[in-house]
């Protein structure tokens, strides 16, 4: 099965790279999904949840402020402002990483209808992981 | 015995200074460490943004893709006011580090002078901002404490007066003058175009057989956003290579300075040997010929 070669990258460095077998992302007209064999494409992200579905089925969340995604030939580069991965060996991490993931989207967001989603999205993944 | 007495002062002080340098070696190296690692880590995403925004110009320019006439694509050979932005570190004892950048920045304004090209020039760190004002060259803009401790946000409000103005059309060009990290013992400088972007380079052959498509509708709102943020970004990119060049060219300043001063050291103490040989000699000299008179 093809899969994606994704990557996001924020200034400060490197949060997510390696295979994936789809991702969804907050495109600024609306959220959309990609999978292997998607049409090349350039486009805006607002922030919001980017979801991933990794190699070996299972999901990880990482929470975006601004960004560009860049789709070519199988290749997903994220470019994003300001990222935080919902992850961690154990509870107080995946709290601590929760915690980091919400200021960030406070900092951004304009309306508390999309805080409000984006904080029951993350925390429904980080409670998946537990 | 005054001779002895000087050399002996100056050998402690040199020593003193000695330990000075080295110790400023030892600050310079650690810090260096963090600073490279940093810079090594915003690299990556330097790179990629840079490469999208390339293929993106490099598409306007070679088929001119839905007519977009957007300032920051477009190629102007006929400048009328640019903005200089440089960045020099806040503290010397670092080579010639500061020097090199100052002189670039001179350069390039006595090229665009010569062209009659009005110059801004906004300026990060205190070297530079001291040796224009004592030049009495007028800046737009000055701003200390930033090139020792890069932030992104503070980076990104300074970058925004430029940008904004650009799009406006009030300046034409700007440029990022700075010295960056190479390696550990090389910094190299960098004179960027910012704005416009720079599409010289792009091939033409190339882009026909890459499929890039853009979101159609908001094809101008994400060129404009994109390029804001690549503009802030190699701002702030600039500041962090920057913050590791000046490191490693103090740690090099001031490994030279120790050895220099161990080298001091030792010609300072041959020079007290032979002082001390001179006054024993001159001594017994004394004491002999008293005896000798005596006889």
């Amino acid at each position: 099965m093809q899969m994606l070669q994704l990557e996001v990258l924020t200034p400060s460095g490197l949060i997510y790279s390696g295979a994936a077998k789809s991702v969804t992302l907050p495109g600024e007209e609306g959220e959309f999904g990609i999978l292997p064999e998607h049409v090349s494409l350039t486009t805006l992200l607002k922030a919001g949840v980017v979801d991933i579905q990794k190699e070996n089925g299972k999901t990880e969340s990482i929470v975006v402020n601004w960004g560009v995604v860049q789709i070519n030939q199988n290749k997903v580069v994220v470019l994003v402002d300001g990222a935080v991965a919902i992850r961690g060996d154990n509870e107080s991490d995946i709290a601590k990483a929760l915690d980091e993931a919400k200021s960030l989207i406070n900092s951004v967001a304009d309306s508390n209808a999309m805080i409000a989603s984006v904080s029951a999205r993350i925390e429904s993944a980080a409670h998946h992981l537990v | 015995m005054a001779n002895l007495k000087e050399i002996q002062r100056q050998i402690k002080s040199v020593s003193n200074t000695q330990k000075t340098t080295r110790a400023m070696k030892l600050v310079s190296t650690a810090k260096l460490r963090r600073a490279e690692e940093l810079a090594k880590r915003s690299r990556l995403f330097a790179q990629k943004t840079n490469q999208v925004i390339a293929e993106i110009a490099g598409r306007i320019k070679c088929n001119k893709v839905g007519g977009i006439e957007n300032r920051c694509f477009i190629e102007n050979d006929t400048p009328e006011m640019i903005d200089i932005i440089f960045v020099t570190a806040d503290k010397g004892l670092c080579g010639g580090f500061n020097m090199q950048t100052i002189k670039a920045v001179k350069r390039l304004m006595t090229e665009y002078k010569n062209k009659k090209v009005k110059i801004r020039l906004r300026g990060i760190g205190k070297k530079g901002i001291e040796f224009f004002n004592y030049n009495e060259v007028e800046m737009l803009d000055e701003v200390k404490n930033l090139s020792s401790a890069p932030d992104m946000q503070r980076s990104s409000e300074f970058m925004m007066r430029s940008i904004n103005d650009f799009k406006e059309g009030k300046i034409d060009a700007v440029y990022i003058v700075y010295n960056g990290y190479l390696n550990v013992i090389t910094q190299q400088l960098h004179v960027n175009r910012v704005l416009p972007i720079n599409v010289d380079d792009y091939n033409c052959e190339e882009i026909k057989n890459s499929v890039l498509e853009l979101e159609a509708q908001d094809e101008e709102k994400m060129l404009d956003s994109l390029v804001t943020k690549y503009a802030e970004y190699n701002m702030y990119y600039a500041l962090i290579d920057s913050v590791a060049a000046e490191h490693s060219a103090r740690m090099q300043a001031m490994d030279a300075a120790t050895n220099n001063a161990k080298e001091m050291v030792n010609s300072l103490k041959v020079k007290f040997n032979k002082a001390r040989q001179e006054a024993i000699t001159t001594e017994l000299i004394e004491i002999i010929s008293g005896v000798e008179s005596m006889k």
